[in-house]
């Protein structure tokens, strides 16, 4: 049984992503080129060559960070749309703290420069996490008008008091030496990718195998019945809303000492590396280790799509296009063995009490 | 005109767009459905109904091109979310990422950034009445607006009238508050859930006209600015009454005219200003939630 439920788990994750490539592929083609060249164009580069695919996991690693902020509150039916927003101040700060800070070694600047962007992604989720477990006001419609307020501020404060002057175009003051982080030979990869993968275990650790993660399950499953066992679904809101923030504004401060050096207007892309993060974790179906295969998978594409820009006409938007529909597609279950449900709901209820 | 008739005036062009997206997604919200594609329904009617104008020279064709494309995608999030019982937040969050991907993609073929509409005058569709636009302060709310702002209004009404004196807006409310009671009873509950979703795709797309041609009759990529969600937000806070929920958006669309007016006079902190209405909306959400709950009195997270 047990069995039989993974490889329908892979099934279902992996038939969205085909027919997704494939509706792309008919766009591709109605628009007079050829989806198989530029699929290849897609893949070629940053898969199967060893740079290629070491600048792959080194653009995977940020993301890998807000896929886990995204999974532990998903996991738990909260959803905390404010992982971009997190990711987006962690690197603020921690770019303004290590572009100011002198006199501290390489190793400490880091650190203390990880702890400002985990500080501040943590106090960006602390508001929609207390108005909703006190006040029960919906964390997404909050987590989503704060980030747009984010985004203005924080354009304000980019453009305005901490502007790099001299700069030809809009950006903070680039980081001192000691905080960025070194490239292996030459490509992108730097040792955050290591710590990525270091947060990547603890969080495994966490979410299979500690009290949180079977909480973060429990209350995902059926919050009545976490609470009438005593658990505290409040407490366990903010902590996990805080964690959430915490990981992606690691992210985000990894981010910006190991790839951009300076917060741009762009720093995180559009859709932001927040948004690729739920899509990440969609596609990972909340596991840790779907998330970082996801990850993986999800880098390439992000890659694949500036060669796509590069070498042939097909606008790169075409990426993006298909990563919609991939989140769209992977919202339903294609293949289920629940077939013949007999009246929808009841029947479902009963069946998440058994699992 | 002086500043207060401008910042009325220009309260009114903010809010009808989100007026019009309260009015489809009252209708989701009262059948227990979360709607979040709103956002981009109404970026899709923009998009849509700009570019067919543009390649057609048709505002008919335009704004019925937006309808039908909105109820399409409305279909989709219907069958995913209702018939398959897929999760509506992902979905809709996809279609609102698909809606603006697509746009993005069109726009690099055709090589620009935004369509302009230069062969279309905003000022004519403008319907200026006869004696109430020289009333000082009601000419500046009432007059010199386009017609789907008045058909917006006189929606809100509609809306009112279909939701709680008719048979279908009956049965859409009791499939919202018990789809198991509404089946026994022989109701088809997925039926009204789509009517639910497909009245929010039209008018959503009339929305997106509006929000398109009231100002400067052009489209630009993610010109809708989460405005899809400060609805949602405005149909959580009237509890998805109309008339309530119309209110709502009127507060954001007060908060934007007063941000965009007054960040004239505000030097270089002007971007700030942009600020006020998302945080004016966070704001009456905590206060609307703190009283709906200080009343209760029972234990718990979930009570």
């Amino acid at each position: 049984m047990r069995k039989k439920t993974l490889s329908m788990d892979i099934a279902n994750s992996i038939i969205p992503v085909l027919l997704a490539f494939i509706i792309g592929g008919v766009i591709i083609v109605a628009i007079g080129n050829n989806p198989l060249t530029t699929y290849w164009v897609l893949i070629k580069k940053s898969l199967l060559t060893t740079k290629g695919f070491a600048n792959t996991l080194h653009y995977a690693a940020p993301m890998v960070f807000t896929g886990l902020a995204i999974a532990v509150t998903f996991k738990a039916n909260i959803f905390n749309m404010g992982v971009e927003g997190s990711f987006v101040l962690g690197g603020f700060c921690a770019g303004l703290f290590a572009s100011a800070v002198t006199g501290l070694d390489p190793v400490s600047t880091k650190l203390v420069s990880f702890l400002v962007g985990m500080i501040f992604g943590m106090l960006f989720a602390l508001i929609p996490a207390l108005l909703k477990a006190y006040f029960k006001v919906d964390e997404m419609v909050v987590t989503l008008m704060l980030n747009y307020a984010l985004a203005k501020v924080l354009e304000f404060l980019a453009t305005g008091p901490f502007r790099e002057q001299g700069a030809g175009y809009v950006c903070t003051p680039t980081i001192s030496g000691n905080a960025m982080f070194g490239r292996f030979g030459n490509t992108r990869l730097t040792f955050f990718f290591v710590i990525t993968v270091v947060v990547f275990i603890i969080m495994y650790i966490v979410m299979k195998k500690s009290r949180l993660g079977y909480e973060i399950n429990a209350i995902g499953n059926n919050p009545c019945f976490a609470e009438a066992c005593g658990m505290r679904v409040r407490k366990v809101v903010i902590v996990l809303m805080l964690l959430s923030g915490a990981l992606a504004g690691l992210g985000g401060a990894g981010y910006m000492m190991s790839e951009k050096y300076k917060y741009t207007l762009a720093f995180s892309g559009n859709p932001g590396i927040g948004w690729d993060g739920m899509l990440i974790s969609l596609l990972g179906n909340h596991s840790p280790i779907g998330i970082f295969i996801a990850s993986i998978f999800y880098s390439v594409l992000k890659t694949g799509s500036d060669n796509i820009n590069l070498y042939t006409t097909v606008p790169k938007e075409i990426v993006t296009v298909i990563q919609s529909l991939i989140i769209l597609l992977l919202s339903i279950k294609i293949i289920n063995d629940k077939t013949h449900v007999i009246s929808g709901r009841l029947y479902k209820k009963q069946n998440k009490a058994v699992k | 005109m002086d500043l207060l008739s401008l910042l009325i005036h220009d309260a009114m062009y903010h809010s009808i767009p989100i007026i019009l997206c309260v009015i489809g997604g009252a209708f989701a919200y009262k059948a227990n459905v979360l709607n979040i594609a709103l956002e981009g329904f109404m970026l899709n009617g923009a998009f849509v109904s700009v570019y067919l104008i543009h390649t057609t020279g048709s505002v008919f064709l335009g704004i019925a091109g937006a309808i039908v494309s909105c109820l399409l995608l409305g279909f989709v999030f219907s069958y995913m979310g209702v018939t398959k019982k897929g999760n509506v937040i992902v979905i809709g969050l996809a279609i609102n990422m698909f809606v603006a991907a697509f746009a993005g993609f069109i726009l690099k073929l055709m090589g620009t950034s935004n369509i302009v509409l230069n062969t279309y005058s905003v000022a004519d569709m403008k319907i200026q009445i006869p004696v109430i636009d020289k009333i000082p302060l009601l000419g500046a709310l009432l007059s010199g607006h386009p017609f789907i702002s008045y058909l917006a209004l006189f929606l809100v009404a509609l809306t009112w009238f279909l939701m709680y004196k008719t048979k279908l807006g009956v049965y859409v409310r009791v499939v919202g508050e018990n789809e198991d009671a509404a089946k026994s009873v022989g109701i088809k509950t997925n039926l009204y859930k789509y009517i639910g979703i497909l009245i929010g795709a039209v008018t959503c797309a009339l929305a997106g006209v509006n929000l398109s041609f009231e100002e400067m009759a052009l489209f630009t990529n993610n010109m809708t600015a989460g405005r899809g969600f400060i609805a949602i937000a405005a149909i959580y806070c009237g509890r998805g009454n109309p008339f309530i929920s119309a209110l709502y958006a009127m507060i954001f669309g007060l908060a934007r005219s007063l941000a965009v007016n007054l960040s004239i006079y505000a030097g270089p902190a002007a971007g700030l200003f942009d600020v006020i209405p998302y945080v004016t909306m966070v704001v009456v959400l905590a206060v609307v939630s703190i009283f709906k709950h200080k009343s209760n009195k029972e234990r718990g997270f979930l009570s």
